[in-house]
């Protein structure tokens, strides 16, 4: 099925709405296209539904209304199976959310023996890659409590990539680092993007999205306000609330 | 070192208290003018009283080739073979009859306070068990979103946890019992397993919801089903943490299990009862009593430690 999708748009979201119980509209009308191999950034003030449009795209958040395709299958479809969809979707958390009762190596190893149902072998051996690839083969023993927060991240990334997923996630993955860490986690993220791999990042690093970024959203209030190329993003605003905003993060 | 000498003075405080404590225990026994006798209980504990060797028909006693004695029945059959006892009673020629002591025999045998400790390891284990599992489902139940399965689970537990056990006992003896034809054992299990549960179901609750949510999310995001991210990733986790709380509830099961005594089953507190009326010793039954109960919940309790111990690796 979706292994075998060889078109270009990985990820549509159409007119998507998020009503929360409480009457709180998280999302308005929310339409986005991520083509194969793009790196799509978006901005925007907390609270702005920034993070509720990325959980939506692995339906950590339903929808109210609208319709997402990920990997060329309709997610609220009936036929879909939300579990199989989500090993093609990798995320990473701003908390990291590494299971603490299991090695780094156990980690990045538990899905790909539980979900994939490789054998331990297989699963062994492509997670120390992994976790070579991200720079902690030195590490791959560690329990998660004695590991800094930027090797924590690190092996969350590693954890994600375990399912070979085609499409990675990131949900402010170095807010909650400390300074002299955020570098190494987004040199593991430009990694991946030269490799091709199609990645959305909410983020408050606009380093990063002028750099790596193909295309940057700006959301507020719930609201997808500009979807445009790094450079007129941030050369040239010309959304009025975008402007006010660059203003206050630059 | 300063610190260290301060801790001296205060433990040996705390010997002082306890040696004044016993002391007083002492005096007041004393006091009452009460005929201590511990050697009294020990054969209730273990015994190696001889027992008799009894001839099962009427025969004769002859010598084998080898000259040891064996028991041969008119018929001329070997009965019973005399070779294996040392303290024999009867001579080569002696005209026997069915009853009659052949030799006497000296065995260590288990008391009824043992076989009491026994019964009450048994239904405590059983019990664990039962309780263990119960609890797991119930405590899933109820955190589950689907409301028939959710408010089962909460009757249940106001249920058992706002009815004294003692009398949840006789509603399963005398009348689940009654209806499903039990056995006074298996009626002791069900209550108790049936009572431990609903507690067990809240420590399991507890634990479950004091795992991050974040958790559950990481497992979703990587592909689990709900059914295997609390296996592999929620359980886990909640299990090392109510490890205390489940300990504490798994003495109190131990404790609680006295209480079957009063359908008859011969655990070690109704053994204790038995002594006591055979013995005339009830202080130093009691005390006996308490001292096997106190050896069962410690090394629970140490077993706990142990693993606790164990699981600590990941902090």
């Amino acid at each position: 099925m979706t292994r075998d999708y060889q078109g270009n748009d990985m990820i549509v979201a159409d007119k998507i709405n998020k009503i929360y119980p409480n009457g709180c509209h998280a999302l308005k009308d929310v339409s986005a296209t991520v083509h194969r191999g793009e790196v799509v950034v978006i901005v925007g003030p907390s609270g702005s539904g920034k993070s509720t449009f990325l959980r939506a795209l692995n339906q950590l958040e339903t929808i109210s209304s609208g319709s997402i395709t990920v990997d060329g299958t309709d997610m609220y479809a009936k036929s879909t199976d939300i579990n199989k969809l989500r090993e093609e979707v990798g995320m990473v958390f701003q908390n990291f959310n590494l299971f603490p009762h299991k090695t780094a190596l156990g980690n990045v190893m538990l899905a790909p023996l539980k979900v994939a149902k490789r054998d331990a072998a297989t699963a062994e051996t492509d997670a120390r890659d992994l976790l070579k690839r991200v720079g902690l083969s030195d590490r791959m023993d560690n329990y998660p409590s004695h590991l800094s927060g930027g090797q924590q991240q690190r092996v969350a990334i590693a954890r994600a990539l375990a399912m070979k997923p085609n499409i990675m996630l990131f949900d402010e993955p170095t807010s909650a680092l400390d300074p002299e860490m955020v570098g190494e986690v987004l040199d593991v993220m430009k990694g991946l993007a030269a490799e091709g791999m199609t990645m959305v990042v909410v983020t408050h690093e606009m380093g990063f999205a002028r750099e790596v970024a193909d295309r940057v959203l700006f959301m507020e209030d719930g609201e997808l306000l500009v979807n445009e190329t790094p450079e007129a993003f941030f050369d040239d605003p010309e959304n009025p609330r975008l402007r006010q905003f660059l203003s206050m993060v630059l | 070192m300063q610190t260290q000498y301060k801790n001296l003075g205060w433990n040996a405080l705390f010997v002082l208290i306890l040696v004044a404590l016993g002391g007083l225990v002492f005096l007041s026994g004393k006091k009452i003018d009460y005929n201590w006798n511990w050697q009294r209980v020990v054969p209730y504990i273990v015994n190696n009283q001889a027992s008799a060797v009894t001839a099962p028909e009427d025969g004769n006693i002859v010598s084998n080739a080898e000259g040891d004695l064996a028991l041969e029945s008119l018929a001329g059959d070997v009965l019973v073979d005399l070779s294996e006892y040392e303290d024999l009673l009867v001579y080569e020629g002696d005209l026997i009859f069915e009853g009659d002591r052949l030799a006497s025999l000296e065995e260590w045998r288990i008391g009824p306070l043992t076989e009491g400790l026994i019964v009450t390891i048994k239904i405590s284990l059983w019990s664990l068990l039962f309780a263990i599992v119960l609890g797991l489902i119930i405590g899933l139940m109820r955190i589950s979103s689907n409301p028939a399965v959710k408010k089962l689970s909460i009757a249940y537990v106001e249920l058992i946890r706002g009815t004294p056990l003692l009398v949840q006992i006789f509603i399963v003896y005398f009348f689940i019992g009654t209806v499903f034809d039990l056995e006074r054992f298996v009626a002791g299990v069900i209550a108790l397993s049936l009572f431990t549960a609903a507690y067990v179901a809240e420590i399991v609750r507890a634990g479950i919801q004091s795992i991050p949510k974040g958790q559950m999310e990481a497992a979703r995001s990587l592909g689990m089903s709900y059914p295997k991210a609390m296996i592999y990733v929620i359980l886990p986790q909640a299990f090392k943490r109510t490890l205390p709380p489940l300990a504490g509830q798994f003495i109190n099961l131990i404790k609680d299990s006295s209480l079957v005594s009063v359908i008859s089953i011969t655990d070690l507190t109704k053994a204790g009862r038995e002594v006591v009326s055979g013995s005339f010793a009830p202080f130093e039954v009691w005390f006996t009593v308490a001292l096997l109960y106190l050896l069962l919940t410690s090394s629970l309790s140490w077993a706990i430690q142990r693993l606790e111990k164990r699981l600590s690796a990941s902090d």
